[in-house]
């Protein structure tokens, strides 16, 4: 088997090609336009499954596959102006392409049940099939600027389906603020490529990596800041944008205006994902520009921060999305720490359980319909005791909550224990890291109580909206409604991403390929990176299979059997601390909720202050639109506004207007007296008056010419004696 | 022996008299004698300037040529004349006057 164009383009363009499709004939044959969106990602994850497991095959951590064409080429003598375009497939795309896929075909199942009775049914596949095309042609991109583009792709798309219910006032503006808020970080994401570009002359990752192993950057200073890390700092602003971290964090919990099955693909599965994505390609970057303890502790902060906020949330949605942020905070953190492997992999499975905790929350929606104002229920004090109503929900729910609180066994304890464990080891060695560890052990504490505060409050106890529980019908087993979330659910046990179930090598495994995750994600090495030519696009590809060696599970990471010893003492103590900290969160939500021997009420009174602060997320929607832009960008606007029109208008526009007049005036004066009269009409009074005299010259008497001949010769005669 | 003032001063005279023929007198024939008149001052002329300038006889040429020039001048000028007289019936010079303005 051979990944050429033929085998890696269908991941990209089936999905596109049903956004293609579908923009035309959606509206009037909408079944089949669901069924083609659905028929094309299904399609697609059959194309990302074979190279996914042709990659787990080959099971080399330094295979790639790395093709290119020329985008265009403006060389000039010696000075190189070239874009290439290409893919990019590493064990960390690989792995991607084949969580993007199936996380966003079991979505596309799911809408099917979801958004049934929309009158905009068609449209939402519409949309997803091109967000979905989006998201793979960025994961395979071979370039910062295509990734940009892409990137820039989703940011529309997300737009579009936040602002999907756009009779609604809330999701109009919410859009708009994921759209600008977002920008903020995609302006300095584009400067970091400039500022790349303008050191390597090259965007391609591979490039990247190369320039940094021979120092390209070293002693290269911009504002007297090292240019690596003016750079890697740019590049980051953009994930602070899209993965939504602190300070720009404040789009995303509006984002679940959208649907939620577009919550579940964009808002916590993939786009927010891109973020993380791209800071671990830009690694190597962060880490050259010293701007790992920044982002670190940006990761901490918002793991932390988010958490706090997600307790006082009423909304189940809401809720989620707190989590979402305080998820990617842990993966900031990971890749702040050091910890790529584990960043990728809580990136990979929070995809999964996040995806399916919000599948979850839609079919908990979707069921509670409200008879008097007919609108779904998203409240949870109205919920309470439905998991007798939809049991099958309840236990797809109840896995990922058991994930994303870090109970061991499940994919989250193995992915975020690992990143805390890193932190750790990083606080031992620096001081300054225990701060964001601090963050992060604290952050995992409040996941697992407010996740099973959510947990107990929807599914536990009794039914708080009587009648809405009684209009609630039972839940039967439904193919696009529960299959899809079972499936998810079953991909949170822990074992599908580390060998031992444990994620701690505690428990020995037999083969070694069951530590693929750990054995093949391996941050790329600069010093030693070769960068190998891409090959060109074609039918044939020969190189792709010249790697036989396989590489090995290493569970002392390349150390000193002593520091290897080191490392796994603390990533124990770490585990250990993690499963004290998990199981307390929940032990604290089972005493407040489920007991209900500890007072919730007490504690609010206690943290009054705080927990006015929690409610309105810190203040920081107010000191961005009260501060910031009133304050600051209103005045801003005006001051411009002010310069255009009372300046430049006002003296330059008008100004000119005035010169023209004049110039106008002065024109047509010259017009009138030079050219018509002086010009034109003297043309003709000259010959009016030329015709006068030489008329009665010409008398025609002969006596007469003689006569002038005569004077004219004697003139000349005297003339000439003179 | 005569100076050459002498016949500058009656080439002169007669150059005078025939601009004088030509200008007033409004018969073509007396016109044409008035040319000749110009023509053989010029010929004095040229003969006067020869007759005082040692071993040159390019004058005494020149006014050979002339007498010739004159002959073959009157006769085409004669001719006109004819056939103007054919046309117009009459020799008045006024009469020729149709290229006027």
């Amino acid at each position: 088997m051979d990944f050429t164009i033929s085998t890696v383009a269908p991941i990209v363009l089936l999905p596109f090609l049903a956004f293609a499709i579908n923009a035309f004939i959606v509206k009037r044959f909408t079944t089949l336009g669901v069924i083609l969106s659905c028929a094309s990602i299904l399609g697609s994850f059959f194309y990302a499954s074979r190279i996914f497991f042709h990659f787990l095959n080959v099971y080399n951590t330094d295979y790639v596959i790395h093709k290119t064409f020329t985008w265009f080429d403006l060389s000039y003598g010696e000075f190189p102006f070239k874009l290439d375009m290409g893919i990019y497939i590493d064990n960390m795309t690989a792995t991607m392409l084949f969580m993007v896929t199936g996380v966003a075909t079991l979505i596309h199942i799911f809408s099917t049940y979801y958004m049934k009775d929309d009158k905009r049914y068609g449209r939402f596949f519409v949309y997803l099939s091109l967000f979905t095309s989006a998201m793979l042609a960025l994961v395979v991109s071979e370039n910062l600027l295509s990734v940009f583009i892409f990137w820039e792709l989703m940011g529309f798309c997300s737009y579009s389906l936040i602002g999907f219910y756009y009779e609604k006032e809330g999701a109009g503006n919410a859009n708009i603020k994921a759209f600008m808020t977002t920008r903020v970080g995609d302006v300095f994401f584009l400067f970091g490529i400039l500022a790349i570009w303008s050191v390597v002359g090259s965007v391609s990752f591979v490039d990247i990596y190369a320039a940094l192993g021979a120092g390209k950057f070293n002693g290269l200073y911009a504002l007297g800041i090292p240019l690596a890390t003016l750079a890697g700092a740019s590049i980051f602003m953009g994930t602070v944008g899209k993965s939504a971290q602190f300070p720009l964090q404040v789009w995303l919990p509006d984002a679940m205006w959208g649907p939620t099955p577009c919550s579940a693909l964009i808002h916590a599965a993939t786009m927010v994902a891109a973020g993380v994505y791209l800071s671990l390609r830009c690694y190597p970057l962060m880490e050259a520009g010293h701007l790992t303890y920044v982002i670190a502790t940006i990761g901490g902060i918002t793991a932390f921060g988010a958490a706090t906020i997600a307790l006082v949330q009423t909304d189940i949605k809401a809720v989620l999305a707190y989590s979402t942020i305080s998820q990617l905070g842990y993966m900031v953190l990971g890749v702040g720490v050091g910890s790529y492997n584990a960043a990728f992999m809580h990136l990979i499975t929070h995809a999964v359980f996040k995806a399916c905790l919000f599948l979850s929350a839609g079919s908990v929606i979707h069921s509670l319909h409200d008879h008097h104002t007919h609108a779904h229920v998203q409240e949870m004090p109205r919920m309470g005791g439905l998991k007798d109503k939809m049991p099958f929900t309840f236990l797809a729910m109840l896995c990922c909550t058991l994930a994303i609180a870090g109970i061991p066994f499940f994919s989250g304890f193995v992915s975020k224990d690992r990143i805390l464990g890193d932190a750790l080891l990083m606080a031992l060695h620096n001081k300054w890291y225990w701060i964001p560890t601090v963050l992060g052990f604290g952050g995992a504490l409040l996941t697992a109580f407010y996740m099973f505060r959510m947990m107990f409050l929807t599914f536990f106890g009794e039914p708080r909206d009587k009648d809405l529980y009684d209009h609630t019908k039972k839940e039967t087993l439904s193919w696009n409604r529960n299959v899809p979330l079972l499936i998810l659910s079953v991909f949170t046990l822990g074992v599908f991403y580390a060998g031992s179930l444990s994620g701690q090598g505690i428990v020995k495994v037999a083969h070694e390929k069951y530590e693929w995750f750990q054995t093949l994600i391996a941050k790329p090495h600069v010093e030693t990176f070769t960068a190998k030519a891409p090959q060109a696009f074609g039918w044939t590809d020969e190189g792709s299979m010249t790697v036989s060696e396989k590489s090995h599970y290493d569970p002392d990471h390349g150390l000193s059997e002593e520091e290897a010893h080191h490392v796994h003492h603390v990533h124990h103590i770490g585990a250990l601390v993690s499963i004290v900290i998990a199981f307390s969160g929940v032990f604290i939500a089972f005493m407040m909720y489920i007991t209900r021997k500890w007072n919730p009420g007490f504690w609010v009174s206690l943290f009054s202050g705080w927990y006015r602060a929690l409610q309105n997320k810190y203040y920081f929607d107010d000191f961005y639109i009260k501060g910031l832009i009133q304050k600051g960008l209103i005045p801003l606007n005006n001051l411009l506004a002010f310069i255009d029109m009372g300046i430049y208008d006002r003296y330059a526009v008008d100004g000119w207007e005035k010169v023209n007049r004049a110039m106008f005036t002065m024109a047509k004066w010259f017009d009138n007296i030079i050219v018509d009269t002086v010009a034109v009409d003297g043309t003709g009074a000259s010959v009016r008056f030329f015709n006068v005299i030489l008329r009665t010259i010409q008398s025609g008497k002969i006596q007469f010419y003689f006569i002038m001949i005569i004077l004219v010769l004697t003139g000349y005669i005297w003339t000439l004696n003179i | 022996m005569i100076s050459l003032p002498s016949y500058l001063f009656l080439s002169f005279a007669l150059f005078i008299a025939g601009i004088a023929v030509m200008v007033a007198r409004k018969n073509i024939i007396a016109i044409m004698l008035g040319i000749e008149l110009i023509l053989n001052s010029a010929a004095l002329n040229f003969a006067a300037y020869t007759r005082f300038a040692n071993d040159n006889i390019d004058g005494h040429l020149m006014s050979l040529f002339i007498i010739v020039i004159a002959a073959a001048e009157a006769a085409v000028g004669l001719a006109i004349v004819i056939r103007f007289f054919q046309i117009k019936e009459t020799i008045h010079i006024d009469d020729a006057a149709q290229l006027q303005n």
